[in-house]
């Protein structure tokens, strides 16, 4: 079979496969390097299993798709998914935040599934909302949420350390992944495509048009950067 | 089935509703015969059922794929997949081997890749090159005048390649290929730069309308992904042509949860008919035919020979060839972040799909002055465009920051997929396994896979060039090149392209069928898929898979007509 879906989609479960080092984030891109916690809670012990439930099955009715599995986080989880993915993702001049379009359940939605992948998720999530309101407590004697907003943000800078250590690493793991399931329930939306700028989706008759003028110039440029010869 | 029919044996039997046994209703039916083709799979309509242009964010996980829809949820593969409930298979110790099943009408070809480039000279004459393998009893020019068909039959379109081993279409056989997008360009003009050729691909996807008054298909409409299927015809699959044409005739019949156990015979050692399990109701039939086609796809045709005729030999197996020379084509995938692409002005990319342009291989000459460390060869498909950035190229931050840094990131990242050719080894086969049987008391097939040396030296090459071109356009590489190649390689059968355990060869010592994909043994019983290749070449199975069966389709509706089965 030829590349296609499958490929991207083997190259995001190979990304997930890899040890943290390279599925983290590059270590040169990071710019997040909060100051050192002066006391770091215990990452928390196994999450309760997932009530036995079942997925979508081989042959779901592709017309009309829905979820089939029933959401499971607590009204006080789905409060703290929703605080992070507006801290996360939040409103500016070109998009709203991420709460607001619904981001909160679709994070639930993917936790819930009895799917292996997602319930190994669902351990680090889990565990990670209980963590932030551990590490509150320790440190301000305050669950996460009812932190002030500049301590709350101090708190995410310190999970976005290129190299974290010690009790930080799954900290650190729960904060890529929440990124990551934040930003691909986001940027699937009609309303993440917009804010990228995605265009497409388009059935448009005829030839494909191809690379508009402003983006031909765009390569143009590039290519003499690296000096190559157009093809 | 109507009333009657069912006491009326048909001409030909086609195991098999996917390319193979697609190409066979259309021409035997064209040719007068009345066939009755049994599928394992259930009744598919692409018009009712492929959701073309529904949102990922409409399907459940986003449209993730899962073990229930490994490719993705809006994958036109239904009912099947890796696993298949109560229809396990094994693998033999140290193995580990994946076994894609579609069970529905049309088979694979309703999400297949869609890349179609035809063999060359060398592909069909591997031994007399480099002394690996074995030749096949037919040449290039044997098999051309099929792909000139089949490529008008289907819709192609490309361009001319221009290569050594990569024939050329005639003009007349190709629709026109689609304008490269932006990273395909700079992947074009990256490579050639180092002397590694790009070419535009040879998809079959329809660029230009085909008209037909039983299933007329439109030209793409450049949106949605081929993987979902077609309702509008543009990508090549059966359920929206060869089958509707060949039904059109009022000589097909199809039968669809038709589980095929067994080919029947008679003293003589002719076929007579198959067995099939009802998958619905799990109740056995026998159903009889002149002739009996196999187009079930390389290890289902492998699996019902060997559970037919003579018990633990199998039927056409005289030259114990049968369920042995499994390969597949091995794969590896290299991505970059490019940091030139970043913030790229945007337009609409999605095109016809899947790659307009690709790597063909490029190193015949190399190859034969001894200075690569492998036989064979392999291409690169591949891929970039706008799209949700993988975690992998986005920094650790949060807030605003990370909202601009999916701005630039998105549709700065490359991919290049390698397709190679892998030899047939003796450690690598298939076979009956004798303590395992699926739910209707089928016994199952066990397989054996182990890459050879050949193929573990291609993939560090395709590696080491990947990554060369990748550096060149000042790309950050994704993939990690300290890991061995063997732990890059695609699992055997993970490619899709499994072929060659029922071989076709010069003699019935060597082989299981003739040329014409003939069983030597059984006289009316012919094998069209897969399973008949000789080797498996680099270059994607399914054009030439339709272009033999085409051929075979014909001999056997000659051989009708010459009396052959009277």
């Amino acid at each position: 079979m030829t590349l296609s879906r499958r490929t991207t989609m083997q190259w995001m479960m190979a990304a997930a496969a890899l040890p943290l080092a390279r599925l983290a984030p590059e270590a040169g891109a990071a710019v997040g390097e909060g100051a050192p916690l002066p006391v770091v809670a215990d990452w928390p012990g196994p999450v309760p299993p997932l009530p036995p439930t079942r997925g979508y099955g081989r042959d779901p009715t592709l017309m009309e798709p829905k979820v089939v599995w029933p959401l499971t986080l607590t009204p006080a989880q789905r409060a703290s998914v929703d605080l992070l993915a507006d801290m996360i993702l939040p409103a500016d001049d070109v998009s709203p935040g991420a709460a607001k379009l619904g981001i909160g359940a679709f994070v639930d939605e993917w936790i819930s599934a009895p799917y292996p992948a997602q319930q190994t998720d669902r351990t680090l999530i889990l565990g990670g909302l209980t963590w932030l309101d551990r590490q509150g407590e320790a440190q301000y004697r305050k669950p996460f949420a009812a932190l002030d907003a500049k301590t709350r943000g101090g708190l995410l800078e310190t999970l976005c350390t290129a190299a974290p250590t010690g009790a930080m690493a799954m900290p650190v793991r729960f904060m890529d992944r929440m990124r990551g399931l934040l930003v691909l329930g986001f940027y699937t939306l009609p309303e993440g495509k917009a804010d990228m700028g995605y265009i497409g989706d388009q059935p448009t008759e005829g030839p494909y048009p191809g690379p508009s003028q402003e983006a031909l110039a765009h390569l143009s440029a590039l290519l003499a950067t690296l000096k190559l010869t157009p093809a | 089935m109507t009333p009657g029919q069912e006491t009326a044996p048909a001409d030909v039997i086609i195991v098999g509703s996917g390319a193979a046994g697609g190409m066979a209703a259309y021409t035997l039916t064209k040719a007068g015969l009345r066939c009755l083709m049994l599928e394992a799979g259930r009744d598919y309509d692409p018009q009712a059922e492929v959701n073309m242009l529904a949102p990922e964010s409409d399907a459940p996980l986003r449209g993730s794929g899962t073990p229930d829809k490994p490719f993705g949820y809006f994958d036109a593969t239904v009912d099947g997949g890796w696993e298949v409930t109560g229809e396990p298979y094994t693998s033999a110790p140290g193995s580990d081997f994946k076994w894609w099943r579609p069970r529905m009408l049309g088979g694979r070809t309703n999400h297949w890749g869609r890349h179609v480039p035809r063999w060359g000279a060398y592909d069909f004459k591997p031994f007399s090159r480099d002394g690996l393998g074995v030749d096949w009893p037919i040449s290039y020019d044997d098999v051309a005048p099929f792909y000139d068909r089949v490529e008008k039959m289907i819709g192609v379109n490309g361009g001319p390649i221009g290569l050594e081993n990569h024939p050329d279409s005639p003009a007349e056989c190709l629709m026109p290929p689609p304008k490269p997008r932006i990273p395909e360009m700079l992947i074009k003009a990256t490579a050639e730069s180092m002397g590694i050729p790009v070419r535009a691909a040879h998809t079959a996807v329809l660029t230009r309308d085909m008209p037909d008054p039983v299933a007329p298909r439109a030209a793409c409409y450049n949106a949605s992904p081929c993987t979902r299927g077609c309702t509008i015809g543009a990508m090549f699959q059966t359920t929206t042509s060869f089958l509707p044409q060949a039904k059109a005739t009022g000589k097909l019949t199809v039968q669809t949860d038709a589980m095929v156990s067994r080919v029947l015979t008679d003293k003589a050692g002719r076929a007579t008919g198959v067995e099939y399990v009802d998958r619905k109701t799990g109740m056995r039939h026998e159903v009889k035919a002149k002739a009996v086609v196999l187009a079930a796809g390389t290890g289902e045709t492998t699996r019902l020979l060997l559970n037919s005729g003579t018990p633990g030999r199998g039927l056409a197996n005289s030259s114990g060839e049968l369920g042995r020379n499994l390969t597949d084509s091995t794969g590896a995938s290299f991505t970059a972040y490019i940091p030139g692409l970043a913030g790229r002005p945007r337009y609409n990319e999605d095109g016809i799909g899947g790659q307009h342009i690709y790597i063909p291989f490029w190193l015949y000459e190399q190859q034969k002055r001894g200075e690569l460390d492998f036989a064979r060869g392999y291409h690169f498909e591949v891929w970039g465009r706008f799209g949700v950035p993988s975690s992998n190229v986005l920094p650790r931050v949060w807030g605003a920051d990370l909202k601009k840094a999916v701005r630039q990131a998105s549709g700065a990242t490359i991919g290049m997929a390698l397709r190679g050719e892998m030899i047939p080894n003796k450690d690598t086969y298939c076979e009956i396994d004798p303590g395992v049987k699926d739910r209707f008391g089928i016994p199952v097939l066990r397989f054996a896979f182990r890459f050879s040396q050949h193929e573990i030296n291609q993939v560090a090459h395709g590696r080491k060039t990947a990554h060369a071109i990748f550096t060149r356009m000042g790309g950050r590489i994704l993939d990690d090149p300290t890991l061995p190649p063997e732990k890059i390689m695609a699992a055997g059968g993970e490619i899709i392209h499994e072929l060659g355990t029922a071989r076709m060869g010069a003699d019935k010592r060597s082989s299981v069928v003739d040329g014409y994909g003939q069983a030597w043994d059984v006289d009316n019983l012919a094998l069209m898929d897969g399973a008949i290749f000789a080797s498996g070449a680099h270059k994607n199975p399914t054009l030439t898979i339709l272009a033999l069966a085409l051929r075979s389709s014909e001999r056997l509706a000659a051989r009708f007509k010459s009396g052959a089965f009277a």
